[in-house]
Parts: C-alpha cells; sequence; structure tokens
C-alpha cells in the first residue's frame, strides 16, 4: 500500500473518498446529454404546466401569494425528486459491476452512499436552477436573498432525500424496480406534503401521512425561512422552524444509518 | 551434517520464514435459500510472493471463494486471513493490501480510462482528487504513463471506456488494480474473452510485476496452460479441494501416462508390448500407455530395433482433467 495512504488521518480520506464519488457523478452528468437535458425539462413540465396550471385556476382566496408558495413548493420538490431519482445510479452501478470497485475499496460505507448522495443532488441543483429561470419567464420569483436562504438549505433537503431512497436501494437489485420504488416514494410527496396543495386543513389518514414525509419539514423549514417575519408567515408555515430541523436531521440520520445498513448487507450477505 | 543437508534445512528456513499471505480454514459458504453449500470446508495457505492457481469446473465455488477473499461476500463459518487480517474482524485492512481483477469488467464505461484509474487511486486515499489528469500530482501522472506505457496503451487514457476493446479494457483493469502497489493480486479469470496475443501481453506484464514487486498472485482460471508456471495448483470441486500441490506433484500424480514408439517392424514391436501387459494402440506411431512400470523399464525390456522413441510428457490440462474425470466432476 502506498505510503501516501497511511499518512493521511482516516476522516481526511473519508472527505476525500466523498468529494472523489461526488465528482464523478458530476463528471457523469456532464458525459450524459440525456441527464442534462431532463435535468432542464423537468422544471417545464413541473413548474411551467402543473404550477402553470395550479397557479391560473387556484390562486384566488387564499390569504397569501400562491405564486410564490407555489415556486417554493416546487423548488423542495425538484431537490427532492431528482436527489431521490439520482439515488438509482446505485442499482446501475451494481448492474455493470461498478459497486464492486467501491466494495472493495477500504472506504467507509457510509462515504460511499454520502458521495452518491451529493453526486445526484448536482442534477437537483440544475433543476433547482431549471425551476427559478421557468418562474422567472412565468413572472413568478423570490428576492435575491431568499433564493440564497433556499440555496444553503438546499443541500439538506438533498441529504433528506437521498438517505429515504437509500433504504429502498438497499433492498432492490433491479434498474427498473428501482427506478418505480423511487417514484412510489416521491410522487405521494409531492401531492401530500404541501409543495403544491396546501395542507392546513388536511385531515384523517392524509392529515398523518403528510406529518410522516421528510418532504413536509424540508418544504415548511424553507418557507418558514423565506416568510419570517412577513404577515404571510401564519398562513403558510406550520410548525416551528427548529423543530422542523430536528425532525429533518433525525429523519435524515435514521435513513442514512437503515439505508447504508441494508445497502452494504445486500452486496455481502447473499 | 552434508552439504545436502544443510542446503536442505537452508530451504526449510527459507519456507518456513516466508510469511503466510493467504490462510483458509474450514471454510464453508451457503448461500441464503441454497439447500446445499456452495463451499464445503476447505483450507488452504498461500506463501508470501506465491503464484497460487485456484482451478475448478463452472460452479466449483472459485468466485465464491475469491469473493470472501476479498470481503465482498460473507462467510458462513470458517477462518479467511489475508495478510495476516481477518476478512471479517479487519475487513478494511484486507482492502487495502489486495487488488483485484473481476470475472467481469468493473470499468465505468462511460469514464475515460485514466478517469477510472484517477477514481481507484483516490478512494484508495492516495490522492486528494482533482477534477483533470493534468491536474492530478506529478507522482501520479508519471505511474500512470509509466504503468500505461509498459502494457502499451498510453495513447488510450483519455479515450472513454464504452470505446476500447476487451483487451484494452483488461489491460486498464490491470493498470487500476495495482496503482496502489498491493501485496496480493487476485485474478479472477482475468483472460476471458481475450485474443491470444492480447493474453501473453497480459501475463508478460503479470510476471513483470511479480518478479519485481514480489506480489502474491491468486488466480483462478479455465485456462489451464496459464497456470502451469505457478508455485501451487489447487483444484475446487463441488465445493471441496481435490488437489493442492505443484503442478509437478499433479502431473506425477497423474494415472494417464504414455511413451510413443516406432519401428519398422510395427506388428513384432505391440506383441512385444502386449507380452509385457501393456496395451499399445496404433495412431501414427504405437502409443503405450504405462502405469505399473516406468518408460525406461520398457525401453530396456524391448528386442525391437525402434525407429521412433518419444515420451509423452503430460500437461497440466491432461492432469487436470484426469483428476476431475477421476472424482466425478464436471468438466464442462
Amino acid at each position: 500500500m502506498n505510503e501516501m495512504t497511511l499518512k493521511k488521518p482516516r476522516f481526511l480520506r473519508e472527505i476525500n473518498v466523498i468529494i472523489t464519488i461526488l465528482s464523478r457523478d458530476i463528471t457523469l452528468f456532464f458525459k450524459s446529454p440525456g441527464m442534462l437535458i431532463m435535468s432542464l425539462a423537468m422544471p417545464l413540465v413541473m413548474m411551467g404546466m402543473l404550477g402553470g396550471s395550479l397557479s391560473q385556476n387556484m390562486a384566488g382566496g387564499l390569504g397569501f401569494d400562491y405564486n410564490q408558495y407555489l415556486l417554493i413548493g416546487m423548488l423542495v420538490n425538484m431537490l427532492f425528486m431528482t436527489s431521490a431519482t439520482g439515488i438509482t445510479s446505485l442499482v446501475e452501478d451494481h448492474v455493470t459491476d461498478f459497486t464492486q470497485e467501491m466494495m472493495i475499496s477500504p472506504i467507509s460505507r457510509y462515504s460511499i452512499i454520502i458521495g452518491k448522495i451529493l453526486g445526484s443532488s448536482f442534477a437537483a441543483i440544475v433543476g433547482m436552477f431549471g425551476t427559478i429561470i421557468v418562474g422567472l419567464f412565468m413572472g413568478i420569483y423570490l428576492t435575491l436573498g431568499q433564493y440564497l436562504l433556499i440555496f444553503l438549505l438546499a443541500p439538506f433537503m438533498c441529504l433528506s432525500a437521498g438517505s429515504l431512497a437509500v433504504i429502498v436501494i438497499g433492498l432492490i437489485k433491479s434498474n427498473k424496480t428501482a427506478n418505480t420504488a423511487v417514484m412510489l416514494i416521491t410522487m405521494p410527496q409531492m401531492f401530500l406534503s404541501g409543495a403544491i396543495i396546501p395542507i392546513t386543513h388536511s385531515s384523517g389518514v392524509l392529515f398523518v401521512l403528510s406529518r410522516m414525509m421528510p418532504m413536509t419539514y424540508c418544504l415548511d423549514l424553507t418557507r418558514a425561512v423565506v416568510y419570517a417575519g412577513t404577515p404571510e408567515y401564519a398562513n403558510v408555515v406550520l410548525f416551528n422552524p427548529f423543530i422542523s430541523l430536528i425532525i429533518i436531521a433525525t429523519l435524515t440520520i435514521v435513513f442514512l444509518v437503515i439505508g447504508t445498513f441494508f445497502f452494504a448487507r445486500s452486496e455481502k450477505n447473499r | 551434517m552434508s552439504v545436502a543437508q544443510s542446503l536442505q534445512a537452508m530451504k526449510k528456513g527459507m519456507v518456513n520464514n516466508m510469511k503466510n499471505m493467504i490462510h483458509v480454514g474450514n471454510l464453508v459458504k451457503q448461500y441464503d435459500k441454497a439447500k446445499t453449500p456452495s463451499v464445503k470446508g476447505i483450507s488452504f495457505d498461500v506463501n508470501e510472493g506465491d503464484f497460487f492457481a485456484f482451478l475448478g469446473p463452472n460452479g466449483a465455488g472459485k468466485t465464491t471463494t475469491i469473493s470472501i477473499l476479498t470481503t465482498t461476500l460473507s462467510k458462513t463459518t470458517g477462518e479467511v486471513s489475508i495478510a495476516g487480517y481477518d476478512v471479517d474482524k479487519q475487513a478494511r485492512h484486507v482492502r487495502e493490501n489486495v487488488g483485484i481483477i473481476f470475472q467481469q469488467p468493473s470499468l465505468d464505461p462511460q469514464l475515460s480510462a485514466e478517469e477510472n484509474i484517477r477514481f481507484h487511486a483516490c478512494l484508495y486515499g492516495m490522492y486528494n482528487y482533482r477534477p483533470s489528469f493534468k491536474m492530478m500530482p506529478k507522482e501520479y501522472r508519471r505511474r500512470v504513463l509509466d504503468l500505461a506505457e509498459i502494457v502499451g496503451i498510453q495513447d488510450a487514457l483519455s479515450k472513454p471506456v464504452k470505446k476500447l476493446s476487451g483487451g484494452m479494457q483488461r489491460k486498464f483493469e490491470i493498470i487500476r488494480s495495482l496503482i496502489h502497489t498491493p501485496k496480493i493480486l487476485f485474478l479472477d479469470e482475468p483472460s476471458q474473452g481475450l485474443d491470444a496475443v492480447s493474453r501473453r501481453g497480459l501475463w508478460d506484464y503479470i510476471n513483470t510485476v511479480r518478479r519485481e514487486s514480489g506480489t502474491t498472485v491468486f488466480l483462478t482460471t479455465h485456462y489451464i496452460d496459464e497456470a502451469e508456471h505457478v508455485d501451487t495448483v489447487c483444484i475446487i470441486n463441488q465445493g471441496l479441494i481435490a488437489f493442492n500441490g505443484t503442478p509437478d506433484l499433479m502431473k506425477q500424480n497423474l494415472l494417464k501416462q504414455e511413451v510413443i514408439l516406432d519401428s519398422d517392424n510395427r506388428p513384432e514391436l505391440t506383441n512385444e508390448l502386449i507380452s509385457m501387459g501393456l496395451a499399445p494402440r496404433i495412431e501414427d506411431h504405437v502409443i503405450v500407455p504405462f502405469q505399473d512400470m516406468t518408460a525406461q523399464e520398457i525401453i530396456a525390456r524391448l528386442q525391437t530395433k525402434l525407429t521412433l522413441l518419444k515420451m509423452q510428457e503430460p500437461t497440466l490440462e491432461d492432469a487436470y482433467v484426469d483428476y476431475l474425470l477421476r472424482k466425478g466432476g464436471n468438466i464442462a
């Protein structure tokens, strides 16, 4: 083993591993025109078509600016969906045997997972910028400071979404099934967490489901930060932002530990 | 003590001082939902610098064993240590000390050949990641170029892996597996799908690495001729070790040995051989299989004047096939 390897502290080595895995995903992103096109086309469909239609037909009588509400919802939704979907590339790596290359390396399994989540976050951030641009064309925008705050919260959202997807990926070995399974966990979040439809009056099963979804807290935290100090705050924010933050952090860590365990186990225990 | 005895004692001492790089003790692996184990309590050791060939028919348990040895598969029971480290408790140390060429290519087809190598070197903590080859440290660039030159693929470094031939991809996998200078190199059917020229190039390079770095090599292959010059041959069949020893010992144990003879008077030669209790068969020449006597004894007793005398040297492949047939194995 090269002496340089032994000289580095373990923590720094793991950081380097995360950066390496993240950089590989960014390189692959720019080498795959399909991924780039998808990241820019998704905002057109989600924000332009779905958001535009809702905005034109449902925006009245809510007590707050629905367009702004929708834009924040779509930005978080874009981060969440793209990050979760990007994790399915782990299954693709397994199919092409590239996972073996990572599994035989002397690195923490957590570094592999965190690197993959951050790697898929890159496409999510591109999608987020696409959503902002589509919003601008629709005449929907926030202040620069508000965009910056959302951008700062973005890695948090991506980690939360990615860790949730890892649990699914750890249990699935087929690319097609993985894509469907991730779709199944992201789509309900879009409808039930308040991304496009306010959930203030949700009740019964839908109320319980909305409170179980990590994206509910991601959205609420983002809206709390963006609407802080405005009269609309009380109408759009459901929870104390610190509670949302704690719930997101707890869920992310729990999902990450369980997901990494499933992933490592599925690779080794057969 | 005679000179011969001293030499023998020295040799024995050297062997004892050699570090045990791979230890497998009573290893058992039963896959989930399988009714019987794939590996049924096998044991063997590989010394430092040895070239060890692990042979066996399809489904014998070779890849299962190599996967356990390289920490990518958990064992059911048994002891396995690599370079002195336990595969379960010290998996990280094991991984630091091994390089692997998998049966299936494991390069990322979307990345360039050099990007695959860079990715590997950074995962092993040798260098901090940089987004381009030019930005990587000089030492890395020199090492990659040196290795690429040895295997003659320096012009293909920047090409996407998906555009390279199978042989080229294999060569890049070798460079990748050696860049962190592992103590043990696992080769799981490394020449599968390669043409004859690529195979020869690959083996020339692996032999150079062995000679210069003293790397221990653990090989599984279906091309038995590749194992002709190894230090130890270990045959696994139906999850059990069928043979473990040197290629010479394996050939010596071969039941079928033949001497090729001919004479201007073939009928007389044949009759003479039959009278010795042998069963010659006529092909281009007279082929004489023997078992209970040596070739020298046969020749000494012959009266007929010979025009041809040739020993049929058994190959390792002959010995391997013979072993499997005797053990009732599937040689497909």
